[in-house]
């Protein structure tokens, strides 16, 4: 079944001072299956993040719909779950505040938060203030902030991009066994091609700005993956050449023949 | 500040009477009463000297001894305590209607937008009426009452803490809103989830100015309607020439802010923002 259904999407900023015009998405059309991992690559500035606000309800598009689950969305709501690059934890609580807010009893919340805890390795944190941890436990906490709390579809936006490479490497593994063992519905914006081919059933590729979709790249590697088995496969190099050639390519050449899906 | 303590060499070391002066020094600054009140020590030597050496005219200058005289017999005769209990009473009137009325204010000001433009400009109008160039209207309408007092110290309060409310709210990160939004809470919830808590470095900075402010205007209150309390002592001394008693209100003055801060403001950010990491943790006064 189809959990997250874009089309027609199409945004343009207008500056509130000078009154000057951005579009900083063409027009965007994509399908997340449920149960899907679903990446959006482009060139920096493209509209990834743009893509990412207007789905959580954030930022209102000019055209086009968001349908989550068959309805068109309008606005944020706890069906589609953020985990932000800074993870946007906030400093004064320590547990499960999604669950408070779906009504939760107390006692059920502790269990659910102590067990996504856990599932993101970070078991025995339960009473630390984020600024206690570390960056990347910071982020596993926004992972299992947003698990915890059973959205249809979750969104993350770069959300490994601002931590050390070894520490990634780790976080990309734990995603990919927390998203195999569970299998969420997830839209991940990034810009590095090898994390979005490692993690992926699929990858759209977005051309400059004004976006369009340049092609969607289906990722079709075995899992379970791990970073040293999958990215040594033949085919996971063909896939990230291919994208890497697609979006060098998109360069300076843009224009309406590049719309593909 | 850590002290390397175990390990043989600096066992052996200790027994040099420099290192054993430091080790005693770490020990006794370590607790509090040396490090709340070690500060003042130079100064009431510096204070004692000037006065022991006649720098000032001892009619107006005098030294510790003389004001820890006048200090007994105030306590006494229950001078001093009568009036403290006058002055703090008015104090706590102002701090609550100033509190009540001035935080609600602040956060409708910072939330809503034609709340903010229909009292901006008043904001900034009544701000720059000083709080005493409200004494003589004041006095008019209520006489030398409590209500006079309490009316110039809430407006004192009111507006600091209105200001420090808005840019507090408008601190909050964009992202913690929208984090708490997608995590299903509602406008009311955000508020009070989100918007309070994030606002609170700010809010806590506002009330510390707002009750300095207040404190102040208390005591120039105090010396104008004069009937009681610890700014009307000061003054009431002044004309009898009486410079001890002058001195001993402003020493009176500086411990009771001390008090209050280390009684109720530092615990209170040390509970809430210092916790929570939300500011740089300042390691005096503990
Ligand atoms: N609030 C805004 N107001 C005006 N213009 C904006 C706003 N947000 C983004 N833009 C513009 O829209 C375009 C797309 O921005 P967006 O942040 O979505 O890009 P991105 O693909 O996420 O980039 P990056 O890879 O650098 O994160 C940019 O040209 C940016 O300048
Ligand atoms: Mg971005």
């Amino acid at each position: 079944m189809t959990a997250l259904e874009i089309s027609g999407l199409a945004k343009e900023y207008v500056d509130s001072y000078s009154g000057d015009r951005v579009t900083a998405i063409g027009e965007v059309t994509f399908t997340v299956e449920e149960g899907e991992f679903v990446s959006i690559l482009g060139p920096s500035g493209c509209g990834k993040t743009t893509v990412l606000n207007i789905i959580a309800g954030f930022v209102e598009q000019t055209a086009g719909t968001v349908k989550v689950g068959g309805r068109v969305v309008d606005g944020p709501g706890p069906d589609r779950g953020v985990v932000f690059q800074n993870h946007a934890l906030f400093p004064w609580k320590t547990a499960a505040f999604g669950l408070r807010m779906k009504g939760i009893p107390a006692a059920r919340r502790r269990e659910i938060a102590l067990e996504h805890l856990e599932l993101v390795g970070l078991a025995g944190f339960e009473n630390r203030y984020p600024h206690e941890l570390s960056g990347g436990m910071r982020q596993r906490l926004g992972v299992a902030r947003v698990l915890a709390n059973e959205p249809a579809v979750m969104l993350m936006d770069e959300p490994f991009a601002s931590i050390d490479a070894q520490t990634r490497r780790k976080l990309q593994e734990d995603l990919t066994r927390v998203f195999e063992l569970r299998r969420p519905t997830v839209f991940f914006v990034t810009h590095d091609i090898d994390e979005a081919v490692f993690l992926s059933d699929r990858v759209v590729v977005l051309s400059r700005r004004p976006s369009r979709v340049r092609e969607i790249v289906t990722v079709d590697l075995p899992r379970p993956r791990d970073w040293q088995g999958t990215t040594a496969l033949p085919e996971f190099r063909e896939i990230a050449n291919h994208i890497t050639a697609l979006l060098s390519e998109g360069g300076d050449r843009e224009g309406p023949e590049l719309t593909a899906a | 500040m850590v002290a390397p303590t175990d390990g043989a060499l600096d066992r052996a070391a200790t027994r040099t009477p420099r290192r054993r002066l430091a080790v005693w020094l770490r020990r006794v600054t370590r607790t509090g009463a040396v490090r709340t009140l070690g500060p003042f020590v130079p100064i009431v030597v510096l204070w004692w000297l000037a006065a022991e050496l006649e720098v000032f005219p001892a009619a107006f200058f005098v030294g510790p001894d003389a004001v820890l005289t006048e200090f007994l017999d105030l306590m006494r005769k229950g001078v001093l305590p009568g009036y403290l209990s006058d002055s703090l009473t008015r104090l706590a009137y102002g701090i609550g209607f100033g509190l009540l009325i001035g935080l609600p204010m602040g956060f409708l000001v910072a939330m809503s937008a034609w709340a903010r433009r229909l009292t901006w400009p008043l904001l900034l109008f009544f701000q720059a009426i000083a709080d005493i160039a409200w004494l003589p209207i004041v006095i008019v309408w209520f006489g030398f009452s409590l209500t006079a007092v309490t009316f110039v110290i809430v407006y004192t309060i009111v507006f600091p803490l209105v200001l420090a409310v808005v840019s507090g709210v408008e601190q909050v990160p964009q992202e913690l809103v929208r984090a708490a939004r997608s995590l299903g809470a509602g406008r009311f919830r955000v508020f009070v989830e989100v918007i309070v808590p994030g606002a609170l470095p700010a809010v806590a900075g506002g009330i510390r100015t707002g009750l300095g402010y207040g404190w102040r205007a208390l005591i120039a209150a105090e010396i104008i309607v004069g009937t009681s309390g610890v700014g009307f002592m000061m003054f009431d001394a002044r004309r009898v020439g009486d410079v001890s008693e002058v001195f001993l209100g402003m020493i009176v003055l500086g411990v009771l802010w001390y008090a209050m801060d280390a009684l109720v403001l530092a615990p209170f950010e040390r509970a809430t923002v210092e916790r929570w990491g939300m500011v740089r943790q300042v390691e005096a006064g503990r």
